[in-house]
């Protein structure tokens, strides 16, 4: 029935799994931490760098790529890609 | 009661107005909003009309829940056939317009005829009356405004008014209510224009009655908390929608000078985190706690001091993502100028960022721009336009026409470069990497639209477990689910969920950002359930109200095929399948849709809806709908 | 210590949930009508004002009522309505300096400010907390600090800017 609440539902369930502090890397999607206050960040995995935004003193955001230095790594992962295929 | 809300029938042409119930058995069919107003526009709008003449019908509604405690129950939906693309029309706005419609007593209007001169209607606690417009024709959005409020005395008066635009029959303009509340798609407010109806004033102290209040206060703060407490939405309260480009120009989903490259780059100017200097605060429509709406004065230039909100994600890809222009003047302004006008935002960008293209590759000429310069870049040239379009001055005349009769009057190869479905624009996302996302905009009922199936969580790269928890409720589901953006497999699956998601919240009249759209964590078909009960009393399932979600997508579809929609209309633009992307991130550059499996994904849609290979929806499932017997004309 | 209802506009997103949870809390409807609080709007200018009863120690109202109907009560530190003996004559309403006093026109009675018994409805759902229920001792002290902190705020910039001098 409609009234009855039974258990968590979906959303609150999915809730729990919030991580804070963290922003997924849009390139490579490893959850990555800038130090607080950081106004651009290096992900340690991939490389690519970013521009943060910090929404709270304890939550950041991208907010843009360095764009120079994403360029240039993509452009060179493009043309490894590319060869390889080769 | 929350349910006694009442239709009413209003003919402009003969002034004659009927006001009825409307019976708890279409309630629980329908509910209310875009669900009942679907079943309206079959049974209303007579196959084949001219979309502009007086047989059009304009349909006004709210949500069956608005103005009760479910947390941003504050949406209007106006549908009708679109002038724009000859489907189905349908907008929907937030803001303080449905609320006071309800409170004032009803929760539909049908608006047939067209009054030989321009009116208005004045709508108060159970009174409809048709007035003189001759005042307020002619005049701004946001003048219009001001000066019905004065004439009636009351500045508790929420008004749903055209601007110059929809005067005007631009095909794209819209239904505007406050500042910047968008009735935006599909050109409702030409609906409006052609039938003389300037604004619909609105006020009302009736009470709704809630079903079981201190149930509903409590439920609602559990709800509430739920999802302010999502990153999302502390994000969205604080920068608004714009924070969106953050991410999606960073990895390259942004198409731009047209279609040509898919990331702005250097757009530093743009961002949300900059739009921020110049916000004064965020706005909240009725009873929403995300207040996603930014309140922002322009700094400097020839519009120096004017107030206005926004702007939205949709405008930064609209005059800078798609023109190619980079200051956050240009598009204050023209965010601006697409309020007082009253036009869809999107459209203007998107034909002006067409034009550009069409003329830097010789097909327009400076005959055709009266001399204006439409390069990409061209800041001054987007912000002229955005005026050329809505007074209807030369090509700006052309492109109030919508896309397609736009390029049909150019000629040339110009449609090639059209990035459309269905006669209406694309927002300013590129596809090419996201097929979940083309498949969204290439079968949208109302035409590609980012707002109809969009499954944006899709580009969360969610862990699978994630992914299943979402995709099999309220429905089983045990098909293939991927958590990768660039997959094929699962995803025709994952837009017919968001696809009825999304209907469902238009029929209970909550705000998108409040559900499964862009937080993976927002609530849907369980917690409406309960809001369900606690405000009206109605004891609907979360199946049944996924049921009512795809009745009413359904009627949508019955009444494109009926307009004379099939399957080839469900696809996109030559571009998509050619050009490669060649911005952005390594994994998202050199990106087209494969042909073939873009093809298979449309037939596993069409599958999951019960549809045959041509997209018409078999007699089984019509049964099953409970719409095997349309038009029923009950209402 | 008696709590009051501290207002602070600069943060109001205009939203009008206080109105509605208002109204269903004390007549079980959705009517911003019958709501005691309300946000007083100049929308193209963007600015949004909550007005409610501010439980005045001296009340005009209270004063002013032919028949002794209002009274303070000092424990929850609020001007209240005796409704049995109230005659609705509404000079409550003309006298108060803020609009804090209403009419419900459905109920046909004068409507206030009750802090819902000690638990506003307004303020547990005002997620910007434009609106907050504290001691009224409080509000100078949080007020204090806001203008202190912009007052520094301002200082450390031009420190700041003459450092980079």
């Amino acid at each position: 029935m409609a009234k009855e609440t039974t258990g968590a539902t979906t959303m609150e369930s999915l809730a729990r799994g919030r991580t804070t502090g963290k922003f997924r890397c849009v390139n490579c999607f490893v959850r990555i931490s800038p130090p607080p206050g950081a106004k651009t960040y290096k992900c340690p995995h991939c490389g690519f760098e970013w521009r943060v935004f910090w929404i709270s003193p304890t939550f950041p955001r991208i907010r843009g790529p360095v764009w120079d230095v994403n360029r240039r790594l993509a452009a060179e992962e493009v043309s490894k890609q590319r060869k390889g295929g080769k | 009661m929350a349910l006694n809300r009442k239709i009413a029938y209003i003919n402009l042409t003969t002034g004659e107005i009927e006001t009825k119930p409307i019976p708890i058995s279409m309630r629980k069919k329908f509910l209310g909003g875009r669900g009942l107003d679907m079943y309206l526009m079959y049974n209303h709008v007579k196959p084949g009309v001219d979309p502009l003449g007086p047989d059009n019908v304009a349909f006004v509604s709210a949500g069956i829940l608005v103005s009760t405690l479910a947390s941003a129950t504050a949406r209007t939906h106006i549908g009708g056939k679109s002038p724009l693309t000859g489907y189905v029309g349908s907008a929907n706005m937030g803001g303080f317009f449905a609320p006071e419609m309800r409170w004032a007593g009803f929760d539909h209007l049908v608006i047939k005829g067209k009054a030989e001169k321009p009116v208005y209607l004045w709508i108060h606690n159970g009174e409809i009356e048709i007035r003189d417009a001759k005042n307020i024709w002619g005049k701004t959005v946001h003048e219009t405004q001001q000066i019905v409020r004065e004439e009636l005395g009351d500045r508790e008066i929420k008004i749903l008014t055209i601007g110059p635009a929809g005067e005007k029959l631009v095909r794209f303009a819209n239904v505007m209510t406050g500042v910047k509340d968008a009735g935006g798609r599909s050109g409702m407010g030409a609906l409006l224009g052609s039938k003389n109806l300037k604004c619909i004033a609105c006020r009302g102290t009736m009470d709704i009655k809630i079903a079981h209040p201190q149930e509903a206060l409590d439920y609602n703060k559990t709800f509430i908390t739920q999802i302010t407490s999502a990153k999302v939405s502390q994000t969205q309260g604080k920068i608004g929608t714009p924070f969106i480009w953050g991410s999606t120009n960073s990895w390259g989903g942004i198409r731009t000078n047209n279609f040509q490259y898919n990331q702005l780059e250097y757009s530093d100017d743009i961002e949300a985190e900059s739009l921020d200097e110049v916000n004064i605060g965020m706005a909240g429509c009725f009873g929403c706690q995300v207040h996603c709406r930014a309140r922002y004065i322009i700094p400097d230039g020839p519009y120096k001091g004017v107030y206005d909100e926004g702007p939205e994600y949709t405008a930064q890809g609209a005059f800078c993502g798609e023109p190619g222009c980079t200051k956050r003047n240009t598009l204050l302004v023209c965010n601006h100028l697409a309020n007082i006008y009253g036009m869809d935002l999107l459209e203007v960008g998107s034909l002006t960022a067409w034009a550009m293209e069409l003329y830097e590759k010789g097909i327009l000429t400076d005959k055709d721009t009266d001399g204006l310069e439409l390069r990409f870049g061209n800041d001054e040239a987007m912000i002229e336009m955005c005026h050329r379009i809505a007074r209807r001055e030369g090509l700006g005349d052309i492109l109030a026409e919508g896309g397609l009769r736009a390029a049909k009057k150019i000629g040339k190869d110009s449609i090639k470069y059209l990035i459309h479905v269905k006669g209406m624009s694309n927002l300013h996302s590129d596809e090419r990497g996201t097929p979940s996302l083309a498949l969204g905009i290439a079968t949208g009922s109302r035409g590609s639209d980012h707002l109809r199936s969009r499954p944006a969580v899709d580009l969360y790269h969610l862990p699978e477990p994630v992914l299943r928890k979402i995709y099999s409720t309220p429905v089983a589901y045990d098909g293939p689910l991927t958590s990768d953006y660039k997959d094929y497999e699962g995803k025709p699956w994952q837009v017919f969920w968001h696809e009825t998601c999304y209907e469902a919240v238009d029929c209970l009249g909550i705000c998108k950002y409040h559900t499964t759209f862009l937080a993976a964590t927002g609530p849907n078909f369980e917690e409406w359930s309960r809001v369900l009960y606690y405000n009206t009393g109605l004891e609907m399932s979360p199946v049944d109200i996924w049921t009512v979600a795809e009745r009413a997508y359904n009627m949508e579809r019955l009444f494109n095929l009926r307009e004379g929609l099939t399957r080839k209309d469900d696809w996109l633009n030559d571009r998509y399948f050619d050009e490669p992307t060649t911005r952005g991130i390594p994994a998202v550059q050199g990106r087209t849709i494969d042909r073939e499996k873009f093809a298979k994904m449309i037939g596993e849609y069409y599958e999951h809806h019960g549809w045959d290979e041509n997209g018409v929806p078999t007699p089984e499932t019509l049964k099953r709908l409970g719409i095997d017997k349309e038009p029923s004309h009950v209402l | 210590m008696a709590k009051v209802l501290m207002i602070d506009y600069e943060k109001c997103t205009g939203c009008r949930l206080c109105e509605l949870v208002c109204s269903v809390k004390h007549e079980g409807v959705s009517n911003p009508a019958r709501s005691r609080i309300k946000i007083v709007k100049w929308e193209w200018e963007g600015r949004y004002v909550p007005m409610s009863c501010q439980q005045c120690e001296s009340a005009p109202c209270m004063s002013v009522c032919p028949v002794k109907a209002i009274s303070r009560n000092e424990e929850m530190g609020r001007v209240e309505i005796d409704y049995d003996v109230c005659i609705g004559c509404r000079m409550c309403i003309a006298i108060c300096p803020f609009g804090g006093m209403s009419f419900d026109t459905l109920a046909s009675k004068v409507i206030k400010c009750d802090f819902c018994d000690g638990d506003p409805q307004c303020v547990r759902f005002c997620e910007p907390e434009a609106i907050q229920y504290v001691d009224a001792a409080e509000v100078s002290s949080v007020k204090q600090v806001a203008a202190a902190e912009k007052f520094t705020g301002i200082m450390q910039k031009v420190a700041a800017a003459i450092a980079a001098v």
